[in-house]
């Protein structure tokens, strides 16, 4: 991200979601962006995610400048080298576990024995094996959030967005899906940008961006634990 | 693949909001079911002006029969005088004609006009010489068809008087007999051309008095025996012979089959035959306004159809904006997001056709059996009962119509589905 801004809104109720922001996101990096409700942490997340359009400066993924792309032009992209977590998991209610998981790839255009093989090994990963027959109102949060896991892990993405994917899970659970994205990062070296303002998930990440009113205003790296 | 998963999220979700597709599907199958019989009611309409044309006619001149015979020169010269072109050694012919496969009578007939007079009133007719022995054999005709509905006899019962009458007899219009003050029984001259040119009277008495089929007619109708006509005329021709066959769908099979026998190489006398479809003027006119009307009936029908179905297809895409918004943000673009309404359109077509065949036979059942009498159509004297036909060539089509409205009212999301914001729909509740 070169000089990125975003604004909604016009005229005098005009408000700043982000302001100049550089970001760069190496591959194999684990980044938290922290900050308080309302900074910017989310829009940044979008932008990053080609889900939403910057008003100003570029964005660049994997050597592809996005900016004068259109969102519809962006889907590809989006497709294959973005993976998505949502705070509310955003699964599809009427798909099973396993075709939440397979839906991205039957848009690949990959065949049927490569989708069953790779949608069975990251179920298996997840430990989501017995739950792949279950939709996602007979899952529970944790369960369900796996499986929004599962689903954009199972693209092989170059870039995962979690935005506050432990929000609506307990302390207990949320615990065990950073744990989860921990060593998913460790052991697959898949690059992951997570948005978080519990402290608790911001002190377990090594790189942290702290994010105030539209603009990075830290960033500080440390020891992974 | 990917087409096969979205169908099935399709009907999922058709499943899922159940309540509101049954609303729609029922809606639908009830605008199928109504086309449909509407499509029965066409056919048997058609069906019965088509019969009521070839037996009874909507003209002065009766029913049209199948096929008519005249002698060539008639449909393509002016007659000096009367019957110049008529046909003169008609008992043969009729021989020919009979020999003919699918023939069941042959009916000779004349056409005259002249006036008629009670001694102090006297008024113009429209007369057709007919044999009445022969021409109850239209009336067979028609009983065959309508065997077990409601039918008026009238017809029937007039030709018989007419056989039974003493020499002259005569039926005339109902309007007509009122007009002359006339009555069964009643003493009138008719009063006509001779085919030399010179003025006729013949005595005649009332064999019986009849409703036409269309009350205009009544006043100018008069129908009598050929003999009494060729007295009249002083000739022994006949204007034309009509053709009775066994079956109306023979017509076209039995016009080249009569054709190639009468004018065989080597006769002296041609003549052409002209099938009941080219002289029913009347049959066509009823028949395009039918179809107007019916035509116009079926646009507000599938726009109904329609419009309920994207009613349930927009409101099905403000539920589903999350999902919307995920399958965006996984990479799905709009057009394959749009296919899956597409989908769920054509699915509630589907189920509205199966609904709709189920819905359009029990009513046909509940019609057919209740027989249903319906007042007389504008113009004319009888009643009839209610039918509603298979109408089996209408159904591809409503059903092709029904599919192309419910499909097409999935491309209405499309508009919805490319406005919606990514950002926007995550976390809309």
């Amino acid at each position: 991200m070169v000089d990125v801004s975003r604004y909604y809104g016009t005229g005098e109720g005009r408000i700043t979601a982000l302001s100049h922001v550089d970001f760069d996101v190496k591959a194999g990096d684990f980044t938290v962006i922290a900050g308080l409700s309302g900074s910017g942490k989310s829009t940044l997340l979008h932008l990053l995610g080609c889900i939403d359009k910057q008003d100003d400066g570029r964005i660049i993924i994997d050597g592809t400048d996005t900016t004068m792309m259109s969102l519809e032009e962006l889907a590809p992209i989006r497709l294959e080298k973005i993976g998505f977590v949502f705070q509310s998991f955003n699964l599809v209610p009427v798909l099973t576990a396993y075709e939440n998981v397979e839906l991205p790839l039957l848009f690949k255009g990959l065949d049927k024995h490569t989708i069953k093989a790779r949608v069975g090994d990251i179920l298996d990963e997840l430990g989501l094996n017995e739950r792949k027959k279950h939709y996602p109102r007979e899952m529970s949060g944790g369960q369900q959030q796996r499986v929004a896991i599962a689903r954009a892990l199972v693209t092989k993405p170059s870039l995962i967005l979690a935005d506050e994917p432990t929000a609506n899970l307990d302390s207990q659970t949320g615990t065990s899906i950073i744990d989860l994205l921990i060593d998913l990062n460790i052991k697959k070296g898949v690059s992951l940008v997570l948005s978080s303002h519990d402290s608790v998930v911001v002190d377990r990440i090594s790189n942290i961006v702290y994010i105030s009113d539209g603009s990075i205003k830290k960033a500080s790296r440390k020891n992974p634990p | 693949m990917n087409t096969i998963k979205l169908a099935i999220i399709a009907l999922r979700n058709l499943k899922r909001n159940s309540r509101r597709t049954v609303i729609t599907v029922l809606v639908s199958s009830a605008g199928f079911a109504a086309l449909a019989i509407v499509g029965g009611y066409m056919d048997f309409t058609f069906s019965g002006l088509q019969e009521m044309t070839i037996c009874r006619g909507f003209s002065s001149s009766g029913g049209t029969g199948h096929l008519q015979v005249f002698r060539k020169e008639a449909s393509q010269k002016e007659e000096h005088y009367p019957l110049e072109y008529g046909i003169a050694d008609y008992d043969e012919l009729q021989r020919k004609l009979m020999s003919v496969g699918d023939v069941d009578a042959t009916l000779p007939r004349i056409e005259f006009t002249g006036m008629i007079s009670n001694g102090e009133k006297s008024t113009s007719f429209l007369g057709v010489g007919v044999n009445p022995a022969k021409e109850l054999m239209l009336t067979k005709y028609w009983d065959t068809i309508y065997s077990g509905s409601k039918k008026n006899t009238s017809q029937e019962l007039m030709f018989r008087k007419l056989a039974m009458a003493s020499s002259n007899g005569v039926l005339l219009g109902a309007g007509m007999a009122k007009a002359l003050g006339a009555d069964v029984g009643s003493s009138l001259m008719l009063m006509g051309t001779t085919v030399d040119g010179a003025v006729n009277v013949v005595d005649v008495t009332v064999a019986g008095i009849m409703n036409n089929t269309m009350k205009t007619i009544d006043k100018y109708y008069l129908v009598t025996g050929t003999a009494t006509a060729q007295n009249l005329m002083q000739t022994d021709k006949v204007s034309k012979i009509l053709l009775v066959l066994n079956e109306t769908k023979k017509t076209n099979h039995v016009l080249s089959a009569v054709s190639s026998k009468i004018n065989a190489p080597g006769t002296t006398v041609k003549y052409a035959v002209t099938p009941w479809y080219d002289l029913a003027e009347y049959y066509h006119s009823v028949k395009d306004a039918y179809r107007i009307i019916f035509g116009f009936t079926g646009i507000i029908v599938i726009l109904i159809v329609f419009l309920s179905a994207a009613n349930t297809m927009l409101m099905s895409t403000m539920e589903r904006v999350r999902e919307i918004g995920t399958l965006k943000a996984v990479g799905i673009s709009n057009k394959w997001i749009s296919l899956m309404f597409l989908y769920e359109g054509f699915f509630i077509g589907v189920m509205s056709i199966a609904g709709g065949i189920l819905f359009k036979e029990i009513f046909t059942i509940i019609i057919n059996t209740g027989n249903f009498e319906m007042p007389p159509p504008p113009g004319m004297t009888s009643t009839y009962f209610l039918r509603i036909y298979p109408a089996i060539h209408f159904l591809p089509w409503i059903s092709l119509l029904l599919l192309f409205s419910t499909t097409c009212s999935g491309f209405l999301t499309m508009f919805k589905i490319r406005k919606l914001s990514i950002v926007n729909s995550l976390t809309h509740v």
